[in-house]
């Protein structure tokens, strides 16, 4: 093959992100295919999305309660945090919390729906539950060949669940979704693991892989053709997914030679790979820890992680709080919010969270990566897609790092109730060096994100 | 009405119940053709105005159903179909309009029901053709699980990497339409594959076998730093490692050669055999299932395993202690622990004679093992044949055909064996042996569709299933894997399809130790057992409990279900039985005395107990508590939509909260915070028919053990309330009291509850949502199983000969 193989090849991504033409994303990417074309960037820019369920406290700010509202005090850069989001005071400078942003389409869905489109935008009603792309895989997209793996999607509960109570936050050019992975040591063995040690029958083998995606494809018309209607719909979507495998293929025989990343002791040491979801803490941490380590190594730079959902009951996250030692379930807290003592429980909830993100900026703060660090160059979008629960407008937001990609931080800033959060999403992935003017639904951009 | 109509109507209600949401939001404006719709506009719409469109219309959709925008063209409108059929229901029941609102005239009433009834019954014969059909469905992990081991004969861990499956909105992880592929899935179906085949196959000679024994430990300083010993109680340790000279790939066994001391009503020792040691992820062992010691006699248990599934020590890690075999006894009365005691530094635990012990004599470890080789599993793919020698490609494709009649679950075409061939050939000079290119060539098979999927292909017009899909419909349903050869052999000779052969392999099919896992896994899904993992209990208000009795609580439920069918018991006990299936813990969670060890056995109830059935296990009761108190909404719903099928309207997107109004609400009774709720407008239409319900077992606590008096826990103090258990159902019905709720449902929801199980099950073996082609069938099994008192496992088998069961 004359073409280097991380070229990326329009026909090719067309192929293997099942992407019928049109879509708003795409407008992002004739000029990404041509910037690629030659050198590999050698400044990485990465993308990193935190999502948790069912909002946050919201207690008014007159109110006996008003150090649980999760949004700070007054606004611009004079901003005082409350005590919830006290845990990031020292990242202050390289935060901006965002409020007034919600998508305008999940203004118009169920009030536990909205996770599902938190990163596309998407609207989803029971007759139409096709999602979009994410605001994740587009960037993932956007690089295809300068990481051993595309993205990292993972969740507390993993798969993809059910529609509208989804356990990922990441979904395909087709809108499909991309199921999250939940076991650290899955996580580790996939990307930090040894992997098979001769690279020679290693190297067999993905060139067989290759030849059997082929022959599946092949003759899948045939198969198709005695196929009634709905079970061809279950057809295609396994033929996608052999699409998106081929490509996943083309990606590991390039980095077939590249060894795997070392760690360093005192890094495996941080892991409690064994973690799950009876150990709340030490899962998050360890679940971040991950994330880290996949940009450290520049294993991928796309992760997203659904810490918690809305589905209630039937979540592992459900009981994360009282395991915590908190004193109710994760959906009891939320909707105690306006009782009395309630936005203190759920403030106190909201914070033991803002620790463990602050503990994840932390780490990506103090690793030094060029003139800067991990973060600068690292865009953290942390948030919920209500605000107070059942309440689908002012998603509580915070948008981390990302200083060298030309973000301007230490600010609250308020936006007009009406601006889509997709704005947000096209200024994203501009600083990140992905030309877009549209993502989904969006009017513009936000300028006063950047310097 | 009478109560079997009634409950008829329910139900059709009910499967349709979870589908209104689906259905009634979104629908197009009337698009209306033909005379019907003539008569539709003018003489029903007009009706319909007069009285529904008032809370279903443009100003309120109450319960999402408005039906001013609802399409009156039900041939074509499948889903206009289920709400009008909805409408129906309820105005057949009286339900609509509300007692409080004016109501229909004789005429109005004749005229919109049999205008309605005439259009639902054609909609319903045009629907029958095609509606109703098995979406080509993805095996779930733990169907794929098994198939994968059964047909490979290599028993590992094939779905440690699948991403967890969907359960389908009405609770079901089999579900085709839920089930979704992905390429991270499609990558790890290729891994397996490989991974797999790579150990049923083997390309070099027979490996050296290690054998070690030990009689006593001789790993002190790792793993705590303790004195080792040979009897083992609660605290104890036998360790016993080989540091340079152990094999790392393929099977093995540990034998463990004791005696115990097991005194009268103590319980029995536990042993625990665990293999392992790998410090770098910090995952150290892996340990076998427990196993109750129930003889003083001395004996020898064997444990076997495949050593690439454990954690296994990375070598050149000189200070690790290497593969380590552990040896422990987990039998604890949960008494407090005595204090450990240090001898020359390293701990010593006292013996506790209260407690049954463990004397090891022995423990030997022996791997890899094999009866030959190469093994089985490499003989039954790359059996021995002339052709091996003389011709390759003929011999792979004799291989290729036989391996594929297997994994595709049907005979295969020479096509199909040729796209595989025309593989191999591709692939063939890239490796350096004939195995290798196989195992290839295998893996492909095992990453098809035809493998993955259950497949029965055909246009949109119904069919009859053939013979081999008949055999994988009830293979799956009951064994949750690929038919076995009893089964291929019928499917073969064309005689599966006979309904007295068909009834006869049922029987064996439950029989077989195989139908655990339709026990276990109908279970989990109906009963939604999963739910109890998402419960976090109280520390505080129950220290007793812990995850044994969590798993307990859970087999329970699971050996009731397998109790019921093993001896075709009448499903009226799902509602009261005057037995219980319990083993020693769960035993004395529930006050019934004379239980030891860790068996779940029947157990007559003493009278006055209630632990009979479904409304008594703990299962339920604690899945559908906060972890704090019980829950009696949650309890409710769980009962109207798990047993009755009558599941109610999710609540409106914003519950008002109660508790800012209500001052000292944390000092009202359940029944008395509800009726604060009750007394909202908004809450009462739904409530009134919920509350009392879960109120008849506020006797339960959230673990589900009886209680006198409610204790809650405010600002960090106790409070302790009187349990009050009195609720009260439409119609006035008064309950009180678990005891008055099962007498209610024999006597009142008996048919309810029967047609649920009944659309629970097939819905179960069908692998899909059941709609309304399938009434048919409910209905007729239902009845049977009415009239006729069938007990369960007749109730199985009429539904292996229903036609759903047998059409595509």
């Amino acid at each position: 093959m004359a073409r280097k193989s991380w070229h990326l090849n329009r026909r090719t991504f067309l192929r293997g992100t099942g992407v019928s033409l049109g879509l708003p994303w795409l407008e992002c990417m004739p000029s990404v295919a041509n910037e690629m074309s030659e050198t590999p960037a050698v400044t990485p820019s990465r993308l990193c999305a935190l999502y948790f369920g069912f909002g946050v406290s919201l207690p008014k700010e007159d109110s006996e309660e008003k150090q649980w509202r999760w949004f700070p005090n007054g606004e611009g850069r004079e901003y005082e945090l409350t005590e919830t989001l006290m845990p990031l005071q020292r990242h202050r400078e390289q935060m901006t919390i965002l409020g007034g942003l919600s998508h305008p389409n999940g203004r118009k869905m169920g009030a536990h729906d909205t996770g599902d489109t938190f990163l596309t935008g998407a609207f989803l009603n029971n007759k139409m539950l096709r999602n979009t792309v994410s605001l994740d895989q587009v960037a993932a997209y956007s690089s295809p060949a300068q990481t051993r793996f595309s993205s990292l999607v993972m969740s507390t509960d993993g798969g993809v669940g059910e529609p509208t109570r989804s356990s990922t936050l990441s979904y395909d050019g087709q809108g499909r979704p991309i199921p999250a992975l939940n076991q650290p040591k899955q996580i580790f063995d996939r990307f930090f693991g040894g992997g098979d040690s001769d690279s020679i029958a290693q190297g067999r083998r993905l060139k067989s892989a290759s030849s059997m995606l082929d022959q599946v494809l092949e003759d899948s018309r045939d198969l198709r053709r005695q196929l009634g209607v709905q079970d061809q719909e279950k057809l295609d979507e396994y033929l996608a997914s052999v699409r998106q495998i081929e490509q996943s293929v083309e990606r590991s025989q390039r980095w077939l030679e590249v060894p795997r990343p070392e760690l360093t002791d005192e890094e495996r040491d941080l892991l409690d790979l064994d973690a799950d979801d009876e150990a709340p803490l030490m899962y998050m941490r360890t679940m971040y820890d991950l994330i880290y380590l996949a940009y450290r190594t520049d294993s991928t730079r796309v992760a997203t992680y659904q810490i918690t959902n809305m589905a209630d009951c039937s979540s592992l996250a459900a009981k994360f709080p009282q395991l915590e030692g908190f004193k109710d379930s994760l959906h009891s807290l939320a909707h105690g919010w306006n009782k009395p003592g309630g936005s203190e429980s759920l403030g106190k909830w909201d914070r033991f969270m803002a620790e463990q993100l602050s503990y994840f900026l932390d780490r990506l703060s103090t690793t030094p990566e060029g003139d800067g660090t991990l973060l600068d160059r690292t865009l953290v979008l942390y948030g919920s897609s209500n605000s107070v629960t059942h309440n689908n407008t002012n998603y509580p937001l915070v948008l981390a790092g990302g200083s060298k990609l030309g973000l301007d931080h230490g600010r609250f800033l308020k936006f007009d109730a009406k601006i889509p959060m997709a704005n947000l999403f096209v200024t994203m992935l501009s600083q990140m060096g992905i030309p877009c003017d549209n993502f989904a639904d969006s009017t513009g951009s936000l300028s006063e994100l950047v310097v | 009405m009478s109560n079997k109509q009634e409950a008829s109507t329910r139900s059709i209600r009910s499967w349709l119940g979870s589908m209104m949401f689906v259905l009634t939001f979104i629908m197009g404006g009337g698009r209306l053709a033909g005379e019907e719709s003539a008569d539709w506009e003018t003489r029903v719409r007009p009706i319909l105005a007069k009285y529904c469109y008032g809370c279903h219309g443009p100003q309120h959709s109450e319960s999402m159903v408005r039906l001013d925008q609802l399409s009156g063209n039900l041939l074509e409108d499948r889903a206009a179909v289920e709400t009008w059929h909805e409408v129906l229901n309820a105005i057949d029941a009286a339900e609509m309009p509300p007692a409080d609102e004016p109501q229909l005239n004789e005429t109005e009433l004749t005229t919109v029901t049999a205008q309605l009834r005439e259009q639902l019954k054609r909609a319903d014969a045009a629907n029958q053709k095609t509606t109703g059909r098995v979406v080509m469905r993805r095996l779930n992990r733990l169907e794929y699980q098994n198939t994968m081991a059964d047909l490979l004969g290599i028993d590992m861990d094939y779905a440690r990497d699948l991403p967890p499956d969907a359960i389908s909105s009405d609770g079901f992880t089999n579900n085709g339409q839920s089930l979704q592929m992905s390429a991270i899935q499609l990558e790890y179906y290729l891994a397996n594959a490989r991974r797999a085949l790579d150990r049923a196959i083997v390309i070099e000679d027979a490996p050296k076998v290690v054998q070690q024994e030990w009689t006593e430990s001789n790993l002190n300083q790792w793993l705590g730093n303790a004195v080792r010993s040979n009897r083992l109680e609660r605290s104890q340790e036998f360790l016993a490692t080989m540091k340079e000279d152990y094999p790392e790939s393929g099977d093995f066994v540990i034998r463990v050669t004791l005696t115990a001391e097991i005194d009268e009503g103590q319980g029995y020792p536990l042993l625990e055999v665990s293999l392992g040691y790998r410090p770098d992820t910090q995952i150290l062992m892996r340990e076998f299932d427990l196993v109750e010691v129930r003889s003083t006699e001395e004996q020898t248990f064997e444990f076997r395993g495949r050593l690439e599934e454990y954690p296994l020590p990375v070598r050149g890690q000189g200070k690790y202690p290497g593969l380590v075999v552990r040896v422990r006894n987990r039998f604890d009365d949960r008494s407090p622990r005595p204090k450990e005691e240090k001898v020359d530094n390293k701990k010593v635990y006292p013996d506790e004679p209260h407690l049954a012990s463990i004397d090891l004599k022995k423990v030997e470890f022996s791997g890899p093992v094999f009866e030959q080789w190469p093994p089985r599993s490499h003989t039954r793919i790359l059996f021995e044949s002339p052709l091996r020698q003389n011709d390759e490609l003929a011999y792979a494709t004799e291989v290729l055909s036989r391996f594929m009649k297997r994994a595709y679950r049907r005979p295969v075409s020479v096509d199909e064996v040729d796209t595989i061939v025309t593989f191999f050939k591709r692939v063939r000079p890239d490796f350096p042996t004939f195995e290798g290119a196989m195992i290839e060539a295998l893996s492909l098979v095992l990453i098809r569709p035809e493998f993955l999927y259950m497949m029965e292909p055909s246009g949109d017009e119904k069919r009859p299933v053939n013979q081999w899909e008949l055999a994988s419909r009830l293979s799956y349903f009951l064994w949750s894997t690929m038919p076995d050869s009893g089964l291929v052999e019928l499917a073969e000779q064309q005689k599966l399809a006979d309904p007295k052969v068909l009834v006869e392999q049922v029987q064996r099919m439950l029989e077989d130790p195989r139908s655990d896992r339709f026990f276990s896994q109908f279970s989990e899904q109906w009963l939604q057992l999963k739910n109890m993992e998402s419960v976090s209990i109280h520390p505080k208000l129950y220290p007793d409990f812990d995850e044994r009795l969590r798993d307990d609580m859970k087999r329970e439920s699971i050996s009731f279900l397998k109790e019921m069918i093993d001896q075709n018991l009448a499903p009226d006990l799902f509602l009261q039985s005057d037995f219980a299936m319990v083993n020693g813990r769960l035993a004395s969670h529930y006050g019934l005395e004379g239980v030891i060890g860790e068996t779940f056995r029947r157990v007559e109830l003493p009278s006055g107990s209630y632990r009979g059935g479904l409304l008594g296990q703990a299962s339920f009761l604690m899945a559908n508590s906060t972890g704090a108190d019980s829950h009696a909404i949650r309890r409710a719903v769980w009962i109207r939509d798990r047993m009755l099928n009558d599941a109610p309207a999710p609540p409106p997107p914003d519950v008002p909260s109660l508790e800012e109004s209500t001052p000292n609400f944390h000092e009202l009774s359940v029944p008395q915070q509800l009726e604060v709720h009750r007394q909202k407008p908004s809450c009462a239409n739904c409530h009134k028919n919920l509350d009392a319900w879960g109120i008849a077992l506020e006797n339960f606590d959230a673990v589900g053990k009886w209680r006198d008096e409610v204790r809650r826990l405010h600002r960090n103090q106790e409070v302790m309330l009187p349990v009050e258990s009195k609720g009260e159902l439409p119609k006035g019905i008064q309950l009180e009291g678990i005891g008055d709720l099962q007498d209610h449902l024999l006597l009142h929801e008996r048919d309810a509850f029967v047609q649920s199980l009944v659309v629970r099950l097939l819905t179960y073996a069908m692998g899909r949502r059941l709609e309304r082609a399938d009434q048919e069938a409910v209905s007729t099994i239902s009845n049977q199983v009415l009239q006729k008192d069938l007990g369960m496992r007749d109730l199985i088998n009429e539904l292996v000969l229903s036609r759903p069961f047998n059409t595509k």
